[in-house]
């Protein structure tokens, strides 16, 4: 698990990845995306938010070794909003939406929790230790569902990992929500809710 | 599994189509409605937050999304 990013650790971080260290982008990723993904909710009616924010990161990483830091917090994290709301707002206006729905969409973006400490459970061991206790509950199916789609990394649509499962792609998919539910379901009797623990 | 929850499943998921302007929306994503894509945004943020819990380096599938075409362009 990574060490979650602090300030003091900013510069040095910005440092790596400017020069091309892919290990300290992927630490970075680790602390950052579920608060860019949480930045980016007001679009998400119009926007395909999960295709800005892979688009989004992918420039970020292009773009590391231009960056500087400037003495405020989170400059990747700044940079990787910025672009985001960019694309979504290209996006949106490709399509013609009128440039006023663009703007308030935008507007409607709120900064306040994004910048607010990344996830700082991970140190938690009673934390891992319940999220590793409740992956081993899982039945056979789902647990399988669930492993195959982390493990193809999105490389390939849901059609095709069910078809190498052997399963109708409505079958994975109900897998898949199991796997999620059952997860959940067991974290909460053991008191951890998911949407505040990992946030 | 109706059609708007296989919908929802499937916009939620990190795979994406991507062209030479970079990564396009999810066709089921664009067969939803604005309901669907608010549940399917959220589907997708928790799913994600599971997935890296789940994960030695803390990394979901959107982040091993983008590190893959990275080190493909390396």
């Amino acid at each position: 698990m990574p060490e979650p990013v602090t300030a003091a650790a900013d510069e040095v971080l910005l440092a790596l990845i400017g020069a091309g260290d892919a290990t300290a982008f992927a630490a970075w990723l680790a602390g950052a995306e579920d608060r860019l993904r949480g930045s980016l909710r007001s679009f998400a009616e119009r926007v395909d938010v999960e295709a800005v924010m892979q688009e989004a990161l992918v420039r970020v990483w292009q773009v590391a070794p231009r960056v500087t830091a400037d003495g405020r917090p989170e400059p990747l994290l700044r940079l990787a909003i910025r672009i985001a709301r960019n694309l979504a707002v290209s996006d949106l206006r490709s399509r013609r939406f009128e440039p006023v729905d663009a703007e308030a969409l935008e507007r409607l973006a709120a900064d306040a929790e994004v910048f607010a400490p990344g996830p700082d459970r991970w140190r938690d061991p009673l934390l891992l230790r319940a999220i590793e206790e409740c992956r081993r509950r899982l039945p056979e199916k789902p647990a399988l569902a669930l492993r195959v789609r982390l493990a193809n990394e999105g490389a390939d649509p849901d059609a095709r990992l069910a078809e190498r499962l052997g399963m109708r792609l409505n079958t994975f998919l109900q897998n898949v929500v199991r796997a999620r539910r059952l997860l959940a379901d067991c974290l909460r009797k053991r008191g951890i809710d998911l949407a505040l623990e990992l946030s | 599994m109706t059609e708007r929850e296989r919908l929802i499943e499937e916009a939620a998921g990190a795979w994406r189509p991507r062209g030479a302007a970079g990564v396009r929306a999810h066709p089921a994503w664009a067969d939803l409605d604005a309901a669907g894509r608010r549940e399917a945004f959220e589907v997708a943020r928790t799913q994600r937050r599971l997935e890296a819990a789940l994960d030695a380096e803390g990394l979901s599938s959107t982040a091993r999304a983008v590190l893959a075409r990275i080190h493909g362009a390396q």
